[in-house]
């Protein structure tokens, strides 16, 4: 070994042709090695139809809703008490004031808003006072308008899409006037991701 | 019962056969040294730091006995500690408290060593550790201050996860896998972070961090103990509301050690570039430092650039502390226009702020080179004017009654809080028990160096030899050369004789290291 030449580093060609083997194996089997599946949360809730569960334990019907008012739902629910206290579980089920149309006896009178803001993950809630009529997050003083979950003041409006509108459910009304949440698919494109936000069709 | 200082009985050799063992082990390439007198706490801030990291960690396990990482009971397990379990109030504040100081000492101690041009000299691997400790150390008090899961602490996980899910590309990866989805795994995997993954890697780099020599000053330690534990009792910390994710948490600020970056954040520019880069630079600077230092010197006065951008970092940090902080308490303007900051305004200011302080190095040089320059002449044609406490034998004794009189007031007084329930008065007595301990040791080691010292023997021929003939006895020399040494005797042992052998570990002559500053190590 000591005959051989060595390189400007000091190491020489066989050397340096045993780390090029070394690591050309490593990385040549690292991505057979599935070791990293174990970091992400494997537990997935279903995203099925469901009923509009009120925190009072009945379900949301058309008829009796009040306008301008909105309450939170839980939605995925799993049979974990802990995971349905999750804040990314909860969603702003909210009835539009009158002049946003929310007098109308349709599901185009119901927003659902998962109630992470987009900014920085605070918890904003739904105001119905006269003159606010819109979500406003307490942390950093984002708003968003009730019709479309768009951030409109503050930071989360600042946003580039979809980060800037809050993910969405979407709704179904049975003959009795009971209201369901419908399958969900979960991409910025479709209801959105909740914390991440969604495109406006 | 026959207690013998001088016999090796059982138990005394069974500790020096232990002691002995260590010889074998890696203990004995750290050099520990015990000072013998008042050394600066700067030049061993380091030390305190690892103490408090050993505080924070045996506080740390007793809070795990009842601590659970679960996103609904984590709030309610940190009250009981806090409200049911005896000495939990303790151990909570005095978590908290430790966490906060060692923040700050490893703070200090960065800075000690950026102004000492410390880090030069084949000590970059030293300071390139240190700088990520510090990082780390930043991160292991922000991840426990999250995991009681109160709304701030909410807040303050729904920022770092939203942080990790802005960086472009590997974002929401890494946020998936360090973080998980969903407060309940945030709060767990916080919590395992915080317990088990941060010090394993503190620890790992505590050991290429640690040098060869340490000091273990032990009334400093004291101190900073008592410290913690008189924080604690002034400022207990609260448990905030308990976070329900049907309530929208109040406005809140993070710690003091994080508003700097909250001010940043708070321009609503982009939370990457804002809450990501901004820091990384900060670090990614203190990096290299070492390596764009080209000046041959040490002290802060000779490398005059190096210090006007410590001097830069520091003006900026103190500013944004403050800046992230303050919200405009009055609530009839807008919550938007309250928590904003104009980001012209801010980077305004951080931009000024690199000439002001440019020019306070400039001042702050001239003004310590001139008085460098009047104190040499000042020592060549005048008096020599060194102040110093020299305490009589009579009255160190006294105060050593005194101060034992003292702790055992102080003891009872403590009981007696504990016993009435209150737990804030009793911390704080605890905090001044261990700070009288530490002026009692300081005490204690001046006496038996003033036990050891031996008068200077009268000079030969001097200018005026009256007057050093009338003080025999003042051994004001600390720094005697060790040829000196050959009349010690009467003096020194008249005085404690019986307490001798205690002084091996304070003998000032077995180590070079030994009470003396690092500042006048070469």
């Amino acid at each position: 070994m000591a005959e051989q030449e060595k390189g400007p580093g000091g190491m020489s060609r066989r050397d340096f042709l045993k780390l090029l083997g070394a690591a050309g194996t490593a990385m040549a089997f690292a991505p057979f090695v599935p070791w990293g599946k174990f970091m992400p949360n494997p537990s997935s809730s279903s995203t099925d139809k469901a009923p509009i569960l009120l925190p009072d334990g009945t379900q949301a019907n058309i008829n009796t809703f009040p306008v301008n008012h909105a309450e939170i739902i839980t939605y995925p629910k799993t049979n974990d008490e802990v995971l349905n206290e999750e804040a990314f579980r909860k969603w702003q089920f909210i009835r539009l004031p009158e002049i946003y149309g929310g007098k109308k006896r349709d599901i185009s009178s119901f927003r659902v808003y998962s109630m992470i803001c987009l900014h920085l993950w605070c918890v904003w809630k739904y105001w119905p006072d006269e003159g606010r009529m819109r979500g406003e997050c307490p942390c950093h003083g984002s708003m968003y308008d009730p019709r479309t979950g768009t951030a409109f003041v503050g930071p989360a409006s600042l946003q580039a899409p979809p980060n800037n509108t809050l993910p969405s459910l979407d709704l179904e009304l049975d003959a009795d006037g009971f209201m369901y949440i419908s399958p969900v698919k979960w991409g910025v494109n479709e209801n959105g991701v909740v914390g991440y936000g969604r495109f406006i069709k | 019962m026959v207690v013998s200082l001088s016999r090796r009985n059982g138990t005394a050799e069974f500790f020096y056969w232990l002691w002995a063992g260590l010889e074998r082990t890696i203990f004995t390439s750290i050099k520990f040294s015990f000072p013998s007198r008042f050394v600066s706490p700067f030049g061993f801030l380091g030390m305190l730091t690892f103490i408090a990291f050993i505080v924070l960690g045996v506080t740390g396990a007793f809070l795990m006995f009842y601590y659970e990482p679960i996103m609904t009971r984590s709030w309610d397990s940190v009250a009981f500690i806090n409200n049911e379990v005896p000495f939990g109030f303790h151990m909570r504040n005095i978590h908290y408290h430790g966490s906060n100081l060692m923040v700050m000492l490893a703070i200090l101690h960065m800075y000690y060593q950026y102004f000492s041009g410390r880090y030069k000299i084949r000590n970059e691997i030293l300071w390139i550790t240190g700088v990520i400790l510090g990082t780390v150390t930043i991160l292991e008090a922000f991840t426990g201050y999250d995991i009681i899961f109160s709304e701030r602490a909410e807040l303050a996980i729904s920022i770092a996860a939203s942080l990790t899910n802005s960086i472009p590309v590997a974002g929401p990866l890494i946020r998936e896998l360090a973080f998980g989805a969903g407060f309940h795994d945030f709060v767990l995997r916080f919590y395992t972070q915080h317990v088990f993954i941060l010090p394993i890697v503190m620890l790992g780099l505590m050991a290429v961090h640690m040098p060869r020599f340490l000091v273990f000053d032990v009334p400093m330690v004291m101190a900073i103990c008592g410290a913690m534990c008189l924080a604690g009792g002034v400022f207990p910390v609260d448990l905030g509301f308990k976070f329900e994710p049907t309530v929208p948490p109040g406005i809140t600020v993070p710690e003091w050690y994080l508003t700097g970056l909250y001010a940043f954040l708070r321009t609503q520019y982009d939370k990457f570039l804002t809450g990501v880069l901004w820091p990384g630079l900060f670090i990614a600077v203190l990096l290299i430092t070492p390596f764009i230092d080209r000046y041959k010197k040490f002290s802060w006065k000779d490398r005059p650039l190096i210090t006007a951008i410590g001097i830069t970092g520091i003006a900026q940090i103190l500013v944004t502390t403050y800046w992230g902080f303050y919200i405009p308490p009055d609530t009839t303007i807008p919550l938007v226009e309250r928590l904003v900051i104009d980001p012209i305004n801010l980077y305004l200011v951080m931009i000024l702020l690199v000439p002001l302080s440019f020019g306070f190095t400039y001042m702050m040089i001239s003004l310590a080179k001139d008085a460098e320059r009047k104190s040499k002449l000042a020592k060549a044609n005048g008096p020599k004017k060194v102040s110093t406490i020299d305490l009589s034998t009579k009255w160190i004794n006294w105060l050593l009654v005194a101060l034992l009189a003292f702790q055992v007031f102080l003891n009872i007084a403590a009981y007696n809080a504990f016993l009435s329930g209150m737990n804030n008065i009793n911390l704080w007595l605890t905090g001044v028990i261990l700070i009288t301990f530490g002026g009692f040791f300081h005490l204690y080691r001046y006496a038996m160096s003033k036990a050891k010292d031996i008068p200077k023997l009268p000079p030969r021929s001097t200018t005026k030899p009256l007057k050093s003939k009338q003080k025999p006895l003042s051994p004001k020399d600390e720094t005697r050369p060790p040829e000196e040494k050959l009349p010690q005797g009467q003096i020194g042992e008249s005085v404690t004789p019986e307490i001798k052998t205690n002084t091996a570990e304070l003998d000032v002559d077995k180590d070079p290291n030994l009470g003396m500053s690092d500042l006048k190590k070469p």
